[in-house]
């Protein structure tokens, strides 16, 4: 939950959206079109965390065991490659907080945050932000799902954690949204960024690398 | 090579300014200022890059507001 709370690129797409919303609209229509981008991440998480979901059960069903099966050792390898990305690649050096996503994409979704006019415009920038982050999400997702699964899915415990997961990578967005609402502009909310970059690329890392470690103990353990 | 647009530079710089909490009639007037210094900066060169045209206005708009500086400085840094 803390990596997913961690990653920037879809609070850096929302900090440039509700700056270029208060730079066209009104203060109130800016803020109304922001709970649509939070709502596009959302759903989005939503949808990729489900999916992912009905697959491990699939896996679950067949008696394939994805826990101990090569699939788990493969993803313990993928988090530990993320957590060393995350430390040196996440950020591209050099001032700012400018993100591992080329630039070409980069610059399409400033046009785009730059463009938004509608509801729907700004839902779907939510949700193109939230799937750009996928190559870090992933592996997440299915560690997440198949502990999940192994815990219950009909348990208060695992429904809980479920609903947790699903929603914590939109408490960033409501944390900026806050930071423009009390006052502050994309300068103060780009300061505090560059401010901690090296802090987020250190958790980044840190958790990937722990959630792999745990992953390989517990195999170990399990076998 | 290619012409600058001047008035995308100067909505830009408006949208900008506005988001930043700058009153509309003192941002456009200190934008103007800006643009018209910048250019007169720069009258002597006989090609202009994206950045020489960047820097200058940085260097102008830093006299007026560090806020918008900021954000005109790091407009592609953000993601």
């Amino acid at each position: 939950m803390l990596i997913m709370a961690s990653f920037q690129l879809t609070p850096g797409v929302f900090a440039l959206f509700y700056h270029y919303a208060l730079g066209q609209f009104s203060k109130a229509k800016a803020s109304y079109l922001s709970l649509f981008f939070i709502l596009g991440a959302e759903i989005i998480t939503t949808c990729l965390y489900l999916s992912i979901y009905y697959l491990t059960c699939i896996f679950f069903f067949n008696n394939l065991h994805p826990e101990t099966s090569i699939l788990f050792w493969t993803i313990a390898g993928i988090l530990i490659a993320l957590g060393i990305i995350s430390l040196f690649f996440y950020y591209r050096r050099g001032a700012g907080t400018q993100l591992f996503i080329p630039r070409k994409y980069a610059d399409a979704l400033d046009q785009s945050a730059k463009s938004v006019k509608t509801r729907s415009d700004a839902f779907m920038l939510g949700a193109l932000s939230g799937t750009c982050e996928l190559a870090f999400t992933l592996p997440l997702y299915v560690v997440t799902c198949v502990e999940i699964m192994r815990m219950g899915a009909e348990g208060f415990a695992s429904n809980f954690l479920t609903v947790l997961y699903i929603l914590t990578p939109v408490i960033p967005l409501f944390f900026i949204r806050w930071k423009y609402q009390s006052g502050l502009n994309l300068a103060d909310i780009q300061k505090s960024r560059v401010h901690d970059k090296g802090f987020t690329r250190f958790i980044l890392a840190f958790c990937y690398i722990i959630v792999a470690v745990l992953i390989i103990c517990f195999r170990t353990i399990y076998q | 090579m290619r012409d600058f647009d001047e008035n995308e530079i100067i909505h830009n710089l408006k949208i900008d300014a506005h988001a930043v909490g700058i009153p509309e009639g003192a941002a456009e007037t200190f934008i103007e200022r800006t643009i018209k210094d910048a250019k007169k900066s720069l009258k002597n060169r006989s090609i202009i890059t994206e950045s020489d045209l960047h820097r200058a206005i940085l260097k102008e708009l830093k006299k007026y507001h560090a806020d918008l500086a900021y954000v005109y400085e790091n407009r592609d840094k953000i993601i």
